[in-house]
């Protein structure tokens, strides 16, 4: 939700089937170089090194510093989320329901 | 070796002292010995035959790990590193309280995101994994937020509006500057667990202020590029949250 919002502000459309569908074209600038390696750091691939080497020759060394940032903070994210068993937010649920169904989302809900 | 931002190194830094200090309900000797055993949980080859198994309820060997905590404990923390996913409201109902009280298992919940979160950015840059802390001695701080209730997750949580001016600081803090939305609100029968965690994130990702001020960009790299990789990691990791 918050990549539509700064689509919107940027005047871009994003295609946010990427999230399950990597070889999505989202159109955010550099998404194919940073979901390679976010997707190596996620499964701890004997590419990892490679993929880092990318983003730090397309978008630099502090970008890449970023980037390894919030992929693993989102491996904590999703950890806390998971073990407590919090809800989504009405809020959240209602405008992301569309969302949600297209990218068969609610099929990660713990039964 | 690669040039880390000081406020980054920083929070880490933090993250390490607070992991060695007495928590709420667990010894710095007892929350080390979990972040140990979920660092080992990476390379555990139980938790991998369980992460490959149809289900999580199948029989698998015993947890290779270095510490001496109770073997279910041990289990506990494995499944949360490794196999956060497929955990359940049923899973849960067997753990909590018989294995642990539920201030504990959420302060174990906070440990285990910490070190998840400092080691995965190690990993991930091909720096080597910080050494654990010694622990630090000291008394048990036993904050427990009056006001925390179960309203939607399995742990009881606490909401911004039932804190109260007489709660203490730890209470007091934990939606200063941050929304209450429920990721916020997931640790807080914790507070302290709260307000490290979201110390850690708002260096590691952005500031709750900052994650709708599309206009200013404050990272190397851009808001939908932080979204494009917080999107597709949640993805990766099956969490609809």
């Amino acid at each position: 939700m918050l990549l539509r919002g700064s689509g919107q502000h940027a005047g871009q459309t994003y295609d946010d089937r990427f999230a399950i569908d990597a070889k999505t074209d989202s159109g955010v600038p550099h998404a194919r170089v940073l979901l390679d390696f976010a997707e190596a750091c996620s499964a701890l691939s004997a590419d990892l090194a490679d993929r880092r080497e990318a983003v730090r020759n397309t978008l630099g060394e502090a970008a890449l510093v970023d980037a390894a940032a919030t992929i693993a903070i989102f491996q904590a994210v999703v950890k806390i989320a998971d073990a407590t068993g919090i809800p989504l937010e009405d809020a959240k649920a209602e405008i992301s329901a569309a969302f949600r169904a297209d990218l068969d989302l609610d099929a990660f809900v713990a039964e | 070796m690669p040039e880390i931002r000081e406020d980054l190194g920083a929070a880490h830094a933090r993250a390490w002292l607070r992991l060695a200090a007495p928590g709420a309900w667990q010894t710095g000797a007892e929350k080390v010995a979990i972040a140990a055993e979920a660092r080992a949980a990476l390379d555990c080859p139980a938790c991998a035959q369980r992460k490959a198994a149809l289900s999580p309820e199948q029989p698998i060997q015993a947890h290779a790990g270095p510490s001496g905590l109770d073997t279910a404990l041990v289990d506990l923390i494995h499944r949360i590193r490794t196999d956060a996913d497929r955990l359940t409201p049923a899973w849960f109902a067997r753990v909590v309280p018989s294995i642990l009280s539920v201030e504990r298992y959420v302060e174990t919940v906070g440990i285990i995101a910490e070190v998840t979160a400092v080691d995965s950015f190690m990993t991930a840059m091909g720096m080597p994994l910080w050494p654990l802390p010694a622990p630090l001695a000291g008394k048990l701080t036993g904050v427990r937020p009056k006001a925390a209730k179960l309203a939607g997750a399995w742990v009881p949580t606490v909401a911004p509006e039932d804190i109260s001016t007489d709660d203490p600081e730890p209470v007091q803090a934990m939606y200063r500057n941050r929304s209450a939305a429920n990721i916020h609100r997931a640790l807080s029968l914790v507070p302290e667990a709260v307000n490290g965690f979201f110390d850690l994130d708002d260096a590691m990702y952005l500031p709750d202020a900052l994650l709708r001020k599309f206009e200013e960009e404050p990272r190397a790299i851009t808001h939908a590029q932080i979204e494009l990789l917080a999107a597709r990691v949640s993805a990766l990791n099956r969490c609809l949250y």
